[in-house]
């Protein structure tokens, strides 16, 4: 049908407006700043170095609160560049000469970027591309001329978007966000997903599409772009938008009932946390407990690692929160891949997410490991709960054995400490390389659990960057591929009567976690406010449907078509 | 108060040993901690050389290319150049003594 696209889903809602073409442009184009003295050039020039130094930080902030912590310490060099005296002098004393402040911010500018280009290091000479990106920042907030901005509420169409407008953009003015390129995991479409703008990305032929339209919806959920859309196509969005706030109502409904199919399969249902404050939101969603509290994020934007004494009490917080009876799983600091930490002084690797990540460390940082191990050993004591913790990036036997040694060193330190201190850690895996999905069964010998990190091991098995967006096709962890490894973890865990569960984005997708389920994965472990959709779609199915969709999408050659198994049971459900 | 007629210049020299010298990361938050200071602050590279950067300056810190291995010398001065050099001895420090054993 004409009109007509699919791309693939970034986040979920329905969106329908005018076409928002946006073009990135850079410098050229900065309308000429008129100044009626040089004394007013000099303090506009400080003024919008300062406001731009502002919106990076505001910037880094959000990155920051959206997990993307690495993307944010750039966005702060960046802020520092805004500022920086050598820049900002030397434009001031080209505007005194004469010369033209926007002429003057980019003049000087240049002349930093060419010095950082000319060093023989390839890591600094890449921040040159940084300076200059700083200095449109600045012309803009001088010139006024802040972004270009849709005159209306309108769907932004682009090849794709610098995440930074989409934080920057005035609330109400995007209804939704379509992009010809980009990848669900891009930071645009998690930025759009935590703004609840319903975002369609990686449509072939979008642009050429919307050539001389004037209206464009997007289903957020289904990937369907419909361009100058028809009444019946109009009317067909409307009923689902109907039907899926039906449902949201029915599944906030569900909440506080434990999550099972409909013929009473329980299904543990965990919330993915990052600090003990997250844990109030685990339990308010109605959580069984915590699957995967990311420490990482104790150990980030700090100048040393956090103490023993810190780390214990912040995960005797998370532990009391939920008490004796629900597990709070411990995940290891997953350090390394897009998570670097300066101070442990680390070379910076040409391949971080195949470089010395997570308990790859513990050979080097071996006393690092000890320390959290212990921290969760203390905090278990001190709140009178059985510990539980894994490990990520877990690749080999030797891997496994090297967790549970340093584990039960911890815990002799803390005994001979004459500390309180349980008898035993539960134990586990993130299965999330596939050589440790192909040791399945001799792991599972090894330890008392797995978590299946599924956008790690859709990468890995893919071999597709996660950060990537020409690979967003290949970044879908419903591909049977994936799928199938899952399946290999799953009859390992099972030879050896260990549980399995499943933390990973696709365990917070309704459609990803029905397959899930069916494929014999015991837990899932999501963002708390994704809980609620779970539980609902899990209620509207029969165990003996989600293991025949199971069967179907292992038997499957591409994820659209298990994507589209999925959908025909959530669908014919409503 | 202070009084310029008595003041030194302070300076403290460093070796950096952290694998990643200065790069983008650990030279922001030196420059951070240095824009705190009222204090005139350098940073020299005495290993290369090359002449001395403004400490305040991120582009100036990273062209100054401080790599493993690397002496560098701190110089402030100004009111509070005796906490200045204090404070980013301990930044240096701190980064040096996290550095991959």
């Amino acid at each position: 049908m004409p009109g007509r696209l699919t791309g693939i889903p970034a986040a979920p809602g329905i969106a329908r407006g005018p076409v928002w073409r946006y073009r990135p442009r850079g410098a050229a184009g900065v309308p000429v700043v008129a100044v009626s003295s040089r004394g007013e050039a000099e303090l506009r020039i400080r003024r919008a170095a300062a406001a731009a130094a502002a919106q990076l930080q505001a910037l880094a902030q959000r990155l920051c609160d959206l997990d993307h912590p690495g993307d944010a310490e750039i966005l702060e060099a960046q802020a520092l560049m805004a500022i920086d005296p050598a820049i900002v002098e030397e434009a001031v004393r080209l505007a005194r000469s004469g010369l033209d402040p926007v002429e003057a911010v980019l003049a000087s500018a240049e002349t930093s970027a060419e010095a950082l280009a000319s060093l023989d290091d390839a890591l600094l000479a890449a921040r040159a591309a940084d300076v200059r990106d700083v200095a449109v920042r600045v012309v803009r907030a001088l010139s006024g001329a802040h972004l270009e901005l849709p005159m209306v509420p309108s769907v932004a169409v682009a090849d794709d978007i610098p995440p930074s407008l989409l934080a920057e953009m005035p609330p109400g003015l995007l209804l939704g966000v379509a992009l010809a390129g980009g990848s669900p995991t891009a930071h645009v479409a998690i930025l759009a997903r935590s703004l609840g703008l319903p975002a369609v990305v990686a449509v072939e032929a979008l642009l050429d599409a919307v050539h001389g339209a004037s209206e464009i919806a997007i289903d957020g959920e289904t990937g369907a772009i419909f361009v100058d859309p028809d009444s019946a196509e109009l009317q067909a969005l409307a009923d689902r938008q109907a039907i899926r706030g039906d449902r949201d109502r029915a599944a906030t409904a569900l909440r506080g009932t434990p999550a099972a199919t409909a013929d009473g399969q329980r299904v543990v249902l965990l919330a993915n946390i990052r600090s003990a404050d997250d844990a109030t939101r685990a339990l308010e969603a109605g959580a069984d407990g915590v699957g995967l509290f990311r420490t990482e994020y104790l150990f980030m934007r700090r100048q040393s690692a956090p103490t023993e004494a810190d780390q214990t009490s912040e995960y005797r917080r998370a532990m009391e929160a939920f008490g004796p009876g629900r597990p709070v799983v411990i995940r290891m600091a997953d350090i390394g891949g897009d998570k670097p930490i300066p101070y442990l002084g680390r070379p910076e690797e040409p391949n971080p997410f195949l470089g010395v990540r997570a308990i790859r460390l513990g050979h080097e940082s071996r006393e690092l490991l000890l320390t959290q191990l212990r921290a969760i050993w203390r905090a278990a004591g001190l709140a009178g709960v059985t510990p539980y913790v894994m490990a990520p990036m877990v690749a080999t036997i030797a891997d496994a054995r090297l967790l549970i040694e340093l584990r039960d060193e911890a815990r002799e330190a803390v005994v001979a400490s004459g500390a309180e201190c349980p008898d035993r850690m539960v134990t586990g895996v993130m299965i999330e390389v596939p050589s440790a999905a192909i040791l399945a069964p001799e792991l599972a010998r090894l330890v008392d659990f797995f978590s299946i990190g599924t956008n790690d091991l859709t990468q890995y098995v893919l071999a597709a960057d996660r950060g990537n967006p020409s690979l967003a096709g290949l970044q879908d962890a419903l591909h049977p591929a994936v799928l199938r490894t899952i399946a290999t973890v799953v009859a390992g865990a099972d030879a050896a009567g260990i549980p399995v569960a499943a933390c990973g984005e696709l365990a917070g997708d309704p459609a990803g976690a029905l397959v899930l389920v069916g494929l014999g994965v015991d837990e899932l472990s999501a963002e708390p406010r994704l809980l609620d959709g779970i539980r609902a779609a899990l209620a509207d199915v029969t165990g003996g449907q989600v293991r025949e969709l199971a069967a179907r999408a292992l038997a499957a050659t591409d994820a659209e078509t298990v994507r589209a198994y999925a959908r025909e049971i959530l669908d014919a459900k409503g | 108060m202070y009084d310029s007629e008595e003041s030194v210049v302070k300076s403290i020299e460093v070796e950096v040993r952290s694998e990643s010298g200065l790069h983008a990361r650990p030279a922001a938050a030196f420059v951070r901690a240095a824009a705190k200071f009222a204090s005139a602050i350098r940073l020299e590279n005495v290993t290369t050389g090359r002449p001395s950067a403004d400490a305040k300056s991120i582009v100036g810190v990273m062209t100054a290319g401080v790599e493993h291995g690397h002496l560098v010398r701190v110089i402030a001065d100004g009111p509070d150049e005796d906490r200045a050099v204090e404070m980013l001895r301990g930044i240096l420090a701190r980064i040096d003594r996290t550095a991959g054993k």
